[in-house]
């Protein structure tokens, strides 16, 4: 069976981990600076005041005086976020995390270890920790796992029966579904307002209505894989398969400054001191690096992350710190430590090098498959060469214009 | 080269270097003291450009490379036509 552990709200909960007293008061996840300001998840007693997740801040505001608003702390989130994993993996379960708060596993492994599903999914609960009030749910598939979890009380795992499903899924509430606000709204109104509704329309109808995705959604619904057994749903996951990462690895540096740091150049340096001292760690084994994290704390008490995955593995300073010196002109603020995480390293050491360079018609020909990848990744247009056509000009953008090349 | 995923969407021909927006904070004199809220630590150069003044949109900036206390050097200009400041690159 597919089982999915579920911490509602978890950027919120991990928040206001250290902070337990704001758990009892009205608080809620602040929007995103420079995105629409409309908030993130809310306690308990916020729920209770009227407030809303994904409410406007104003109308919030108005609707809750006294609300909290809580920043978001992405540091603090992936740590404890890994923490979670990290339990469960030191439990024998070998997750698949979707994003911070919601994982899946398969309970094949783990049902003889622990006598069975419903004391494998208690155990994974007791692993996280009541704290987090977490839910967890099984089912024969991983939509219909989600949606257990998703209405299991903290601490509580629901167990769906493999001839169920469809009966299980049916009176629940459409919010449930992957579906875009809109196409809800539009089924709304049509009537459609539970799991089972949709799963009864007849298929060909609700793809030309809602199109792939509302397809897909009926599919889910209907606990079929529409027609396909290999089929994979837009994020690339089987809703009968569980892919558990690999080991983490473990390696991470940081660097803490006396006083809070703005100067780029001196952010550079202390980049270039965490690379040096990360590659030299024993624990790396001559592995190539293919994800890298960079994360700082900053002034004032927030905390910034950014992941970069490296085209080609490598092991070379010079071209980590390529990828990720840009990265240190985004730091929102001056910052008082700097980390470096290797998140997902090479299975195997060295590279295998051509012995001929291409050249000539070869090299062209390659040349054109890379612009017919990044034309198909990125749309038509996409690749654009330079033009002069005033190259005299006193006015600077007169001088050139990048003209697509399809 | 690749350009912006977002303007490709287009496919149609765009300027290379086209000014933005800057916020930025002046002296008594006109030279930029701070830039996008960062304060100006030298002013390495300055020049004007007058040009298209017998269109009827002619081009009249003072240009300014300033040095930023972060290190990063900025070219930003005041648009006497429009009377904002613009930043960019190339110029």
């Amino acid at each position: 069976m597919i089982a999915c552990l579920l911490i509602p709200g978890f950027e919120l909960q991990a928040a206001l981990y250290h902070r337990p007293r704001m758990r009892l008061r009205p608080a809620a996840l602040s929007p995103l600076p420079g995105t629409e300001p409309l908030l993130g998840p809310v306690t308990a007693a916020a729920e209770a005041a009227g407030v809303r997740p994904g409410m406007r801040l104003g109308e919030a505001l108005a609707t809750c005086p006294s609300l909290v608003l809580v920043e978001r702390d992405a540091l603090l989130v992936e740590t404890e976020w890994e923490q979670v994993i990290r339990r469960l993996e030191d439990n024998g379960f070998a997750v698949e995390p979707v994003e911070p708060g919601c994982l899946y596993f398969d309970t094949r492994g783990v049902e003889r270890l622990y006598g069975g599903v419903s004391p494998a999914l208690k155990r994974a609960l007791a692993a996280v920790g009541s704290t987090w009030n977490a839910g967890a749910g099984a089912a024969d598939r991983r939509f219909a796992a989600l949606a257990a979890a998703a209405i299991a009380r903290p601490g509580q795992a629901v167990v769906v029966d493999d001839q169920r499903t469809r009966e299980f899924l049916a009176p629940l509430p459409l919010t449930l579904m992957p579906l875009e606000a809109g196409r809800r709204e539009e089924l709304d109104r049509l009537g459609v307002k539970k799991i089972g509704q949709l799963a009864g329309l007849p298929g060909s109808a609700v793809a030309e209505r809602l199109g792939p995705d509302g397809r897909r959604a009926w599919s889910l619904a209907r606990a079929e894989d529409g027609g396909n057994a290999d089929w994979n749903d837009s994020a690339g996951w089987n809703d009968t398969k569980v892919s558990a990462r690999p080991p983490a690895t473990d390696l991470a540096e940081r660097l803490e400054f006396p006083e809070a740091v703005a100067n780029e150049l001196t952010l550079r340096r202390a980049l270039t001191a965490l690379l040096d001292r990360i590659l030299a760690r024993p624990e790396r084994g001559g592995r190539e690096i293919r994800k890298v994290a960079l994360s700082a704390r900053l002034v004032g008490g927030g905390s910034w992350r950014r992941t970069v995955t490296l085209r080609e593995p490598s092991g070379e300073r010079g071209v980590l710190r390529a990828a990720l010196g840009p990265k240190l002109a985004e730091l929102p603020a001056p910052v008082l430590s700097l980390g470096l995480e290797l998140v997902v390293l090479s299975e195997s050491e060295g590279r295998q090098l051509a012995l001929i360079h291409p050249e000539g018609e070869e090299l062209e020909t390659r040349l054109r498959d890379g612009l017919r990848q990044v034309r198909a990744r990125a749309g038509a247009g996409a690749v654009a060469t330079v033009v002069e056509v005033a190259p005299w000009s006193r006015i600077p953008e007169q001088r050139a214009l990048l003209v697509p090349r399809d | 080269m690749v350009a912006d995923p977002g303007a490709a969407r287009t496919a149609r021909s765009a300027r290379l270097n086209e000014p933005r927006t800057a916020l930025v904070e002046e002296n008594f004199d006109g030279s930029p003291c701070r830039v996008n809220r960062q304060p100006v630590a030298a002013i390495r150069e300055e020049w004007r450009v007058l040009d298209r003044w017998w269109t009827e949109e002619p081009v009249s900036r003072r240009y300014f490379e300033v040095v930023l206390e972060s290190g990063q050097n900025v070219v930003v200009f005041r648009d006497a036509e429009q009377g904002c400041w613009f930043s960019q690159r190339g110029a």
